[in-house]
């Protein structure tokens, strides 16, 4: 895709000769620089499981977060430039809330999603809006949940694309944890399996040793919603790995 | 006026619809200058200054009628005796209006212009009796919303799709479809006759009708202090419009002599009733 | 509404002040409303008659609207107001099924008619309004409005001009209220019906604002089935 790289790849609304947007991917990119994501669905609930890169020991592991409340019954994990991901979260909180408020009921994955994916592409390099964003975001996101429809996973990229799964994987291990998922993920799969396979994935793919300081995961189900793991709960899942 | 409106809501209402056009309800200005300059003082009509009386219409076999007279008062004086009230839109649209003279021409200047960018379309498409109707509720709803209404009762009829329409709305965006509807006085006197005549003679003709009409319209012109014996009417068949007028009809005031004042201080100024003069 | 100078006490008073007109933004246009929750059934009446004082301007203008999800709008008041407020719904419930492929449920129509009344709440809307549909169970469900938005959850209510009539009869012939060991039951739609045709009817007899038809919509699992019935029209 680079051989063609030319003065299209200035402006971020610009397509070039062949129809493409290269600061867009270019955005889809920066996600395979990212640590690495799963998200497994399966019909007892969703888990997400995240990679946290503790490159010094004088990091405080637990300030870095990866995984992220949107609802009561909403989880979203994310790779790429994590810092961007904040608006994106505040928008999907903001909706979900919204759409409590005014209708009284949850809000359906698919619909936080879609709200969330019109924020993608409102970048622009002209001044006329000083409150457009300036390129595209750098990060993609798995969004979890439960709603009417049952245990919902969906990816999101930095086109706006969004997808559902029923397992995914993303960041610079997402090649090799996508296909060792393809391989364990079974249509009958329990949630306890699901962990651990993730779990046994993020293992194979990261460069560290996994423990429970350096991986976060969480659970949403239709019983007790979003739950995440304790650092107990997961060194009891590592051990057996 | 309509230059200094920034929208129904102020500036949390609907933006415009497109880049430059109109907001839900507003006025779009062909080709996307505005027509009337603003002066920035505040135009309200808060009471209204030149008056219409009555508008009346019903549907009959095949079409619809509609009439109005063509005074307009200035308070209780008959100031101008020439102004007409309906107002041919297209060959399937009439409108007839009472109350305040000028905001119907103001209403009526816009909808011209509607129909002149219609036409210059060229796409066969126009008003319908309903999407006029829609419309003029939703422009009369928006400015009494503002508290600046458009001090008039609309009464739109036409024929769309072969069948008769007849719709009604007030000054503050109240509206309805009915067979048979007035206005002003005529609510009051000339719409039971209207609705008793219908309920006898479901299949009224074209000739019934108009006679109809006529002995309403007189009857109006015996009773309402602020209506004229010289009228417009309007017959709506799916052959076009068939606006006719002025028509003037001839007053008989041979017996009002005979009536008495009573003696109770307060004068009665009681004027012939309708059938006795029909039989004169 | 114009100002009639007493021309009894003062013949000249017409002339010694010009004539003011003041403008009021409302008007009351009658009607009356009246829904009950079955079991697996909601009901939802109104009359036909749309009025102004002492005009009648319609008698065949029902106060109810079917809405795009399936269940029944009843919204009387001002006409102007409830012209509105329909179309503003049904913009709002056509949206939704866009953005979230699915009908809206009936609870969710109540509550956001809720915030849409609410947000009027200095300039109200002049409306009276029940929802009436099933819910997710499918029991009916009727859900009852103030003008600004208040809202909750009935089996039985009546809104509008002849409200207060009906509404005590309700209380007694559905709630059980002021019946001694009276077991309050779900009411049968057989008995629903021929119950609203008679309250209706005595209604008709006292209050000038409701009149001329009445109009019965039956929301089940089926769909929405309507039945008139006349009611006297002086």
């Amino acid at each position: 895709m680079f051989l063609t790289r030319s003065e299209y790849d200035r402006g971020v609304n610009t397509f070039s000769p062949e129809g493409r947007l290269f600061q867009v991917e270019y955005a889809i990119e920066a996600i395979k620089l990212g640590s690495t994501a799963i998200g497994i669905q399966t019909s007892e609930g969703v888990v997400l499981a995240v990679e946290k890169r503790v490159t010094s020991p004088l990091i405080e592991a637990a300030s870095i977060e990866k995984i992220m409340e949107v609802d009561k019954h909403i989880a979203c994990a994310m790779s790429g430039l994590i810092a961007d991901s904040k608006t994106l979260i505040d928008r999907a909180r903001v909706e979900a809330q919204n759409h409590w408020f005014t209708y009284n009921e949850k809000m359906n994955i698919e619909s936080v999603t879609q709200a969330v994916s019109n924020l993608a592409l409102q970048f622009g390099d002209d001044d006329r809006d000083p409150g457009a964003m300036s390129r595209p975001f750098g990060v993609a996101l798995l969004f979890a949940g439960v709603d009417e429809k049952g245990p919902r996973l969906f990816h999101m990229d930095p086109s706006g694309t969004f997808i559902q799964y029923d397992g995914k994987a993303i960041g610079s291990g997402s090649e090799g944890a996508q296909q060792a998922l393809q391989e364990v993920y079974h249509k009958s799969m329990t949630l306890k399996e699901a962990c651990r396979s993730a779990l046994t994935i993020l293992k194979q793919v990261m460069e560290e040793k996994l423990n429970s300081t350096n991986v976060e995961m969480c659970t949403v189900t239709p019983g007790s919603l979003f739950r995440m793991f304790t650092k107990d709960e997961l060194e009891n899942i590592i051990k057996d790995l | 006026m309509a230059s200094s409106m920034s929208g129904p809501f102020g500036n949390s209402g609907p933006g415009p619809l497109w880049t430059g056009g109109p907001a839900p309800g507003q006025f779009y200005n062909f080709p996307g200058n505005a027509s009337i300059p603003s002066n920035g003082a505040a135009q309200k009509t808060l009471s209204p200054v030149v008056m219409g009386t009555s508008v009346l219409a019903f549907q009959f076999n095949g079409g619809v009628v509609i009439a109005a007279d063509m005074l307009g008062s200035y308070g209780s004086l008959a100031r101008f005796r020439d102004c007409p009230r309906l107002f041919k839109v297209n060959d399937s649209t009439i409108i007839g209006a009472a109350g305040d003279y000028a905001d119907f021409q103001y209403l009526t200047n816009i909808i011209q212009q509607h129909v002149i960018d219609e036409e210059c379309l060229n796409d066969g498409f126009g008003y319908t009796p309903k999407s006029l109707h829609c419309w003029l509720t939703r422009v009369l709803y928006n400015r009494r919303s503002q508290f600046n209404p458009l001090w008039n009762t609309y009464i739109v009829v036409g024929v769309e799709d072969e069948k008769p329409f007849l719709g009604y709305v007030d000054k503050i965006g109240m509206a309805y479809e009915a067979p048979s509807l007035a206005c002003g006085f005529g609510a009051y006197m000339a719409l039971p006759i209207i609705r008793e005549t219908m309920e006898k003679k479901p299949d009224m003709n074209q000739e019934e009708a108009l006679a109809l009409i006529d002995r309403c319209m007189k009857l109006l012109y015996y009773r309402d202090a602020r209506s004229l014996n010289k009228y417009q009417v309007a017959v709506v068949t799916k052959d076009g419009v068939d606006l006719r007028g002025p028509i003037k009809s001839q007053p008989n005031w041979e017996i009002a002599h005979m009536i008495k004042k009573k003696n109770t201080g307060v004068r009665m100024n009681v004027v012939p009733y309708d059938q006795t003069v029909n039989r004169v | 509404m114009m100002s009639v100078p007493n021309m009894m006490s003062n013949p000249l008073s017409d002339y010694q002040a010009p004539n003011q007109v003041s403008f009021s933004p409302y008007e009351f246009n009658g009607g009356t409303i009246l829904a009950v929750a079955g079991e697996d059934y909601a009901l939802i009446a109104t009359d036909t008659r749309l009025s102004q004082g002492f005009s009648i301007h319609s008698r065949d203008s029902p106060k109810t609207y079917p809405l795009s999800n399936g269940s029944v709008l009843g919204c009387c008041g001002f006409h102007g107001d409830v012209l509105t407020l329909t179309k503003v719904l049904g913009a709002r419930l056509q949206i939704f099924e866009k953005e979230h492929n699915k009908p809206m449920p009936t609870p969710s129509v109540a509550a956001m008619l809720s915030t849409i009344l609410y947000y009027r709440r200095f300039f109200p809307y002049y409306t009276h309004n029940i929802v009436a549909g099933l819910d997710e169970e499918g029991k009916g469900c009727v859900y009852s409005f103030d003008p600004v938005g208040s809202y909750e959850r009935e089996v039985f209510r009546a809104k509008g001009s002849a409200s207060a009539m009906l509404q005590p009869l309700l209380d007694n012939q559905i709630g059980g209220k002021n019946q001694q060991s009276y077991k309050v039951v779900p009411i049968p739609l057989k008995k629903c019906v021929s119950m609203v045709k008679d309250v209706f009817t005595s209604a008709a007899e006292r209050d000038i604002y409701t009149g001329d038809n009445i109009l019965i919509s039956i929301i089940t699992k089926d769909g929405v089935k309507s039945e008139q019935f006349p009611l006297r029209r002086d």
